[in-house]
């Protein structure tokens, strides 16, 4: 069974680096992507084009985002009893403590910094597949409405 | 001689008279005769006169009678003739008067009985007997005229005696005179002066008698003497009596000196005197000038003050002023004077005066002297204007006084306000400037991670499956990439050391260099070196910054070191009551002494980049990070001999 990430990122390249990082370390995660935080909204409640969507086991949040950023994103999720059981990592440049401190105030599950080189991203998404995809136990069920 | 006199007068008979005092010599006959002759009344030709007289008197009347008488009584008239003679003239005409009776009586009326008569006893006996008759008559005559003659001595010597005293007296007043006291005649003659006047000009006093008041005082006073066509003398003189004139007296020597004059006329039987009390205002003059001179110093001062000053009473008013205060406030000082302070100060200052129920003013005042008070000045036109003033207390006969120093602080404010906005610019300016370089450097890292990570996917998937060209290509770019990488990620460190440091606090530096090490684990590893240490103090410091300043000396120790095992030791002493000095020695490569000022600097580097990596920036961090402690750095080396840093830091504020 897939694993379904949702990747809230607004560069592309970086959309790519994470897809080729998790194409080798887990061919089993489907990485579903939006590149602002409306649009991971609308992903996340099933909005327009997004009827369809799954419901991510994870979400991988950028903090700089055009239209709705990161925190405000990260609010929603887990002010939403529906969203806030799915494990939300925080996926930024941003090494400024102000926004660590903020983003666990908001109930991220984790923050992590982009690393510069290519080895060490990629060694830190194999991390995030080995630990939260691997060793993790997630709930199965739907929080009971 | 005088004793002599009195013993003379005594043996005579004639008396002991009484001895007052006030008389100068005793009398005796001869001076009460010529004190007689001298009042005019009885002069020896009067008295010889009277004498003559009274026996031609006597002549007369006899020969009146001679007729009636015959020869009867012929010397008997010539008695009253004698004691006449005696009673006016004394005892000298009344023996003219007797002999020529004697003779006249014999000659015309004793019967004439020839030549050989007058032998013959009887004539005789009749000459012996009107002799005796004649001195008992002149005797007692003569007694009365000398007592007559003594009252007039008497009267005469008391007059002399009283005369002499006044005279003493006046002389006495004059010699005693604090003044030099010069008597001048109409035609500018000294006729009199007094011991002052000689000791004042230098003369002797007959050096001076009847000479010209001109020698003495050259000029203004014998112009004052005589008069101009218009006036009399008395007039001219009329006019200074009574007024003190200042004028210039020569000495004997020629030397000048100031004196007051004060003229007043003096009737004399030699005409109208003037009288001049001449004092020497030497002294006088010189404490004029000298208070003059103090009192020009004085306001010389006061005006050449640069601040105002502003001298205030107890009740507020002012009653001194300069005219830096005059141009402060730009009222004129007729204007201020008796005024309200507060109409220049319209606040802080006259409250300062007044005290309240609780303080004394001087208590009050007491509180505000020496320190400059910040208040606001208020000119004629209204306008406000910034001013500090300095009170300090004066005594005076009219109370306690208050002098106020009046500063216009204006260009010092505006200064200080120009300064205020220079170092908030600056701030400011350093504060983008580091900021800027943060996020410039921090979104540098965006794209330039793209490029790195893009060349090294390229690397990964691609490499030998091109041509030779296209792997070199792609080394070069994957190279240049890293290195930017790391020289941005250095730059980032550099501005956070300023930008994002916190508050240094008391910190163990044993633990920081704990957490150094352990950064550096993997380097040191590598090269198995040898780290040891001192027990490390606590100190003011920024731990994480602290951190990475051990963490750069000791990874340049490592890195650059020598053939041998890296051996690092980290110390540290105490060299004053706060101050440690750190010491991070090894045993590496050294650095040449030429570079020791230039390693500190951001982008120094000493190797080829083939040699060692790194962009230069490291020590720029440590200097930076001691700096913002407040501390120093520097380095001891010798090529091939190691290095040993040092650097500075406070101690804890504890303890």
């Amino acid at each position: 069974m897939p694993l379904e990430v949702l990747l809230v990122e607004d560069n592309p390249g970086d959309v790519r680096l994470t897809q080729e990082a998790f194409r080798d370390a887990n061919v089993h995660v489907r990485l579903h992507v939006a590149s602002d935080g409306v649009e991971a909204m609308a992903f996340l409640r099933h909005l327009e084009t997004h009827a369809h969507a799954p419901r991510p086991d994870m979400i991988l949040l950028d903090l700089n985002l055009p239209k709705m950023d990161g925190r405000e994103v990260l609010d929603r999720i887990k002010k939403d009893d529906d969203l806030k059981t799915i494990p939300t990592m925080i996926l930024t440049t941003s090494e400024a403590e102000a926004d660590i401190l903020r983003s666990y105030q908001l109930q991220a599950n984790c923050y992590l910094t982009k690393p510069i080189t290519l080895g060490a991203f990629e060694s830190l998404v194999k991390s995030i597949n080995e630990f939260w995809m691997t060793k993790v136990r997630l709930p199965q069920q739907r929080p009971v409405k | 001689m005088a004793t002599g006199r009195v013993i003379s007068a005594r043996n005579m008979g004639l008396g002991v008279w009484p001895c007052d005092c006030t008389l100068n010599y005793s009398l005796n006959p001869g001076h009460m005769r010529k004190y007689l002759s001298d009042s005019g009344i009885h002069s020896p030709a009067l008295r010889y006169g009277a004498g003559v007289g009274s026996f031609a008197v006597a002549l007369l009347v006899r020969a009146a009678l001679d007729p009636s008488l015959q020869n009867e009584l012929p010397f008997a008239v010539f008695f009253a003739g004698i004691a006449a003679a005696a009673w006016f003239g004394g005892l000298g005409p009344s023996v003219v008067s007797a002999v020529l009776g004697f003779v006249a009586a014999e000659l015309f009326f004793v019967d004439n009985q020839g030549i050989g008569w007058i032998a013959s006893p009887v004539a005789i006996a009749v000459a012996v007997s009107y002799f005796l008759v004649a001195a008992t008559i002149i005797m007692i005559g003569d007694a009365r005229h000398m007592a007559l003659a003594r009252a007039v001595a008497l009267q005469i010597e008391l007059e002399q005696a009283h005369l002499a005293q006044m005279e003493g007296r006046y002389r006495g007043l004059l010699e005693a005179a604090p003044d030099g006291m010069v008597v001048v005649n109409q035609g500018g003659d000294i006729v009199l002066l007094n011991a002052q006047a000689e000791k004042q000009f230098g003369y002797r006093r007959d050096e001076l008698l009847g000479q010209k008041v001109k020698n003495l005082i050259p000029e203004g006073f014998a112009e004052r003497l005589v008069a101009d066509g218009l006036r009399s003398p008395a007039e001219a003189l009329a006019q200074q009596i009574g007024t003190g004139i200042e004028l210039t007296g020569r000495r004997k020597d020629g030397s000048a000196f100031p004196i007051e004059i004060m003229l007043s006329p003096l009737e004399s039987p030699e005409g109208l005197l003037v009288t001049a009390a001449v004092r020497d205002i030497t002294v006088r003059r010189d404490a004029e000038v000298h208070l003059a001179q103090m009192e020009g110093r004085y306001r010389g001062l006061l005006e050449a003050a640069p601040d105002g000053m502003v001298v205030v009473n107890r009740d507020g008013e002012i009653v001194l002023l300069n005219a830096q205060a005059e141009n402060q406030f730009g009222y004129r000082r007729d204007e201020l004077l008796g005024q309200k302070v507060k109409n220049l100060i319209p606040k802080g200052f006259a409250e300062r005066l007044v005290a309240d129920g609780l303080r004394s003013p001087a208590e009050a005042l007491a509180q505000q002297i020496g320190t400059g008070i910040e208040l606001s000045g208020r000119r004629k036109d209204g306008s406000e204007f910034p001013i500090e003033i300095m009170l300090s207390p004066l005594e005076s006969p009219e109370g306690l006084l208050v002098t106020a120093a009046v500063r216009d602080i204006t260009v010092r404010r505006a200064a200080e306000a120009q300064l205020r906005r220079t170092v908030e610019e600056l701030n400011r300016s350093n504060e983008e400037l580091e900021q800027f370089a943060y996020v410039t450097s921090h979104d540098l890292q965006e794209p330039l991670r793209m490029v790195a990570s893009y060349v090294e996917l390229l690397s990964e998937r691609y490499k030998g499956k091109l041509d030779a060209d296209a792997d070199d290509f792609i080394a070069f770019a994957v190279d240049g990439a890293t290195r930017m990488q790391r020289l941005i990620h250095d730059l980032l460190l550099y501005s956070r050391v300023g930008t994002r440091g916190t508050e240094p606090c008391d910190t163990s530096s044993e633990e920081a260099l704990r957490l150094a090490l352990l950064n550096l684990r993997g380097a040191t590893e590598e090269s198995g070196a040898l780290v040891t240490h001192d027990p490390l103090p606590i100190v003011q410091a920024d731990e994480l910054q602290l951190t990475q300043l051990f963490q750069n000396l000791i990874g340049n120790a490592v890195k650059y070191h020598s053939a041998g095992v890296p051996r690092i030791h980290i110390s540290a002493a105490k060299d004053s009551a706060e101050r440690w000095t750190f010491s991070v020695k090894d045993n590496g490569l050294g650095i040449d002494s030429q570079y020791f000022g230039k390693i500190f600097g951001m982008f120094q580097r000493l190797h080829k980049r083939a040699e060692f990596a790194g962009t230069g920036i490291g020590l720029a961090i440590c200097k930076k990070i001691v700096e913002r402690h407040g501390g120093s750095i520097s380095v001891e080396s010798q090529l091939g001999q190691g290095s040993s840093f040092r650097f500075c830091l406070t101690g804890s504020a504890a303890k």
